[in-house]
């Protein structure tokens, strides 16, 4: 308690009010634009907090990781983009918002669902990090395993109607993450002579040509003089939230928010990956899943109050064992050391008030990013009104530049084309595009851990089977799959009795 | 010349076709010395291997339990307006081709100034301000990336 109120005191300093909108400006600028991820925004400002003293600095860092994660949002609902990985979940409902004219709503539930989200984590940090991370502590090689197959179950969700169009994407996902040296042998895969290739595939340069590629393509066939539609700024903003759909929202939020928090603390993980399980398991209880994929404002509330739910839970592992969950927070462990904390068990003794001062400060780096994010809203949601022609070519340029600028080679630029001419015509065939991700996502956590496990079992599979949390996630993943099937099988039939009914 | 066809028959038909060549060419592709049950192989080959078996599943899907569509060739069909609007994709896809050669000895910011053009061309666009908001953007970015992000675009 004592520790507490010193912390209050020391978060009590209009310096570190200052520096919080400033931070959360740059995060949701770099998170909106698609190629730029927090981790940038992290490394980038960084040499700007050598002479703030530790709190502001290390607020400041987090303003921009929290602001960058809902930045990513932007982009994903009015492009079909998103900004960084951890928006990728974000897509599935946004977009087809925007496409039906509820830009405006569904940027405004995105900021809701990450506030929610994110006070959520910054409470959790705040009184739950001790126990929480007892109980990470317990997950090894195969309860990691379990959990990256609980996240493939996602793939019986987003199929459509053809659930091997589905696990085909997902196998094609699965061999690209492959691509590239080999994680633990250091054998070369699959990269056909181009050393450049041994690094692997990024994340974001997939994403950036899977998704904001194949789109532009899609829209290829536009023609500006029948397919735009002039809407007036009024009418873009007029579409609000109803008092229904709040009431709606709060369910999926709350699943969001904490799945956000269990996830986002195990390291290793990270919020895209709590967004997907999220969303899963909000369509598949959902009393209306048919709805979801198609601009379902609860898809975008749980997968927003998911992965900002994720940002300040990451921290758990980090600042109570010293273990960074992932690239971001460390990052922020490395702007902890400059600063002179060391993260670790010894932490909370050595500077206790700093480290509550920063933890309450989490939750203000939340309040204002509502209040930021929701002067700017009305703004993002006109760019709906630009031309498409206008737009088709700028949305290119920053993709073009942002891949490029991942990893400075030109080598990137290719990638992102390439895939998205492949992502076109596997678009025009009916496939979706969500499995390609979820395979590219979970394959190096999937492999890596599996090869663990099979290692500490000594070849055997049962290890996934005799440990209890390990066994609980496959169990849930293997019911999830089965109680989705079941339903689609039943919808099917309604929809040719109604057919049969018609005819 | 009729076709009968759906999509599950034309992907069923390419990944099958995908996945044998990517399943043949993993011993040259993958050289592991590792003498375990479980490689740097493993993985690959359960992704191909899934990538056959599924695509086959769909190639028999498609050829016996979804309905096709029937395309009869003829000369008109070349004049169609659906073979037009294909033929407008692949000219988009060819652009992209096009820039992804020109950027590394042109530099971003030519070769993205001569795809923007290209592009309103494409769509047919007649007020020069259309033409000259993304190319703006082109320098903008230009600039933010190079002077504020410390990224040498090429």
């Amino acid at each position: 308690m004592e520790q507490f109120l010193g912390g209050l005191q020391v978060l009590a300093q209009w310096q570190n009010f200052a520096v919080i909108p400033l931070g959360l400006a740059i995060g949701i600028v770099v998170g909106a634009i698609p190629g730029l991820t927090s981790d940038l925004g992290l490394i980038l400002c960084i040499p700007l907090t050598y002479g703030m003293d530790p709190t502001m600095a290390i607020l400041m860092l987090l303003a921009i990781y929290c602001g960058g994660t809902y930045g990513g949002s932007i982009t994903a609902i009015l492009i079909n983009t998103p900004g960084t990985s951890a928006n990728a979940a974000t897509l599935f409902d946004g977009y087809p918002m925007t496409v039906k004219g509820q830009a405006f709503k569904a940027l405004q539930m995105a900021l809701f669902a990450s506030t929610i989200g994110g006070l959520i984590s910054a409470v959790s940090l705040l009184f739950l990090a001790p126990p929480i991370a007892k109980i990470t502590l317990l997950f090894g090689p195969a309860e990691y395993f379990a959990l990256s197959v609980f996240g493939l179950s996602v793939i019986a969700g987003v199929s459509n109607n053809s659930i091997f169009k589905g696990l085909i994407g997902a196998c094609v996902g699965l061999f690209m993450a492959s691509i590239g040296q080999d994680s633990i042998s250091g054998t070369a895969r699959f990269i056909f002579g181009q050393r450049r290739l041994m690094a692997g595939i990024d994340l974001i340069i997939a994403l950036i040509g899977l998704f904001a590629i194949s789109e532009i393509m899609m829209k290829s066939q536009y023609n500006p003089k029948t397919d735009h539609k002039t809407v007036s700024a009024s009418a873009i903003t007029k579409d609000k939230i109803t008092k229904d759909e709040y009431r709606r929202c709060w369910k999926p939020i709350g699943i969001g928010s904490l799945i956000g928090v269990i996830i986002g603390a195990t390291p290793g993980t990270g919020g895209g990956l709590a967004a997907f399980i999220a969303y899963n398991q909000v369509k598949q209880s959902s009393k209306h899943p048919e709805t979801f994929g198609k601009g379902e404002i609860e898809g975008v509330a749980v997968s927003e109050s998911a992965n900002n739910g994720a940002c300040g839970a990451t921290m758990i592992p980090m600042l109570t064992l010293g273990v960074p969950g992932d690239g971001s927070t460390a990052i922020l462990m490395g702007a902890f050391m400059l600063h002179g904390m060391v993260p670790g068990p010894s932490l909370f003794a050595e500077q206790g008030n700093i480290l509550y001062a920063i933890m309450l400060g989490l939750i203000v780096v939340n309040v204002f990013m509502y209040i930021i994010g929701s002067v700017f809203t009305r703004f993002y949601a006109h760019i709906t009104r630009i031309p498409y022609e206008i737009l088709a070519p700028i949305v290119l340029t920053f993709c073009i530049a942002g891949s490029y600028s991942t990893n400075n080679r030109v080598y990137d630029i290719y990638i992102i084309l390439i895939f998205g001419i492949i992502s076109y015509f596997l678009r025009r065939m009916d496939f979706q595009l969500v499995p390609i991700l979820l395979g590219i996502v979970l394959g190096p956590l999937m492999e890596k851990n599996f090869r663990r496990a099979m290692v500490i079992s000594q070849g055997s599979p049962s290890i996934f089977f005799t440990r209890p949390i390990s066994c609980a996630f496959i169990l849930i993943a293997v019911v999830s799959v089965v109680v989705f099937g079941i339903r689609s099988a039943r919808a099917r039939k309604r929809a040719q009795e109604n057919e049969a009914k018609q005819a | 010349m009729k076709i009968k066809y759906n999509s599950e028959i034309i992907s069923g038909a390419i990944f099958t076709i995908v996945g044998a060549a990517l399943w043949l060419l993993t011993p040259s592709q993958i050289r592991t010395k590792e003498t375990t049950a479980i490689t740097a192989q493993t993985l690959p080959r359960i992704a191909i291997g899934g990538l056959f078996v599924f695509a086959v599943c769909l190639l028999l899907e498609g050829i016996f339990a979804r309905e096709k569509k029937e395309l009869v060739v003829t000369r008109e069909s070349f004049r169609s307006e659906g073979f037009k609007k294909e033929l407008r994709s692949l000219l988009y896809a060819l652009f992209l081709i096009v820039y992804c050669f020109l950027v590394k000895p042109l530099g971003f910011l030519i070769a993205t100034a001569l795809l923007v053009v290209a592009i309103m061309v494409f769509y047919g666009a007649r007020k020069w301000y259309y033409y000259a908001i993304p190319l703006a953007m082109v320098g903008i970015v230009y600039v933010i990336f190079h002077e504020m992000l410390h990224v040498s675009l090429p």
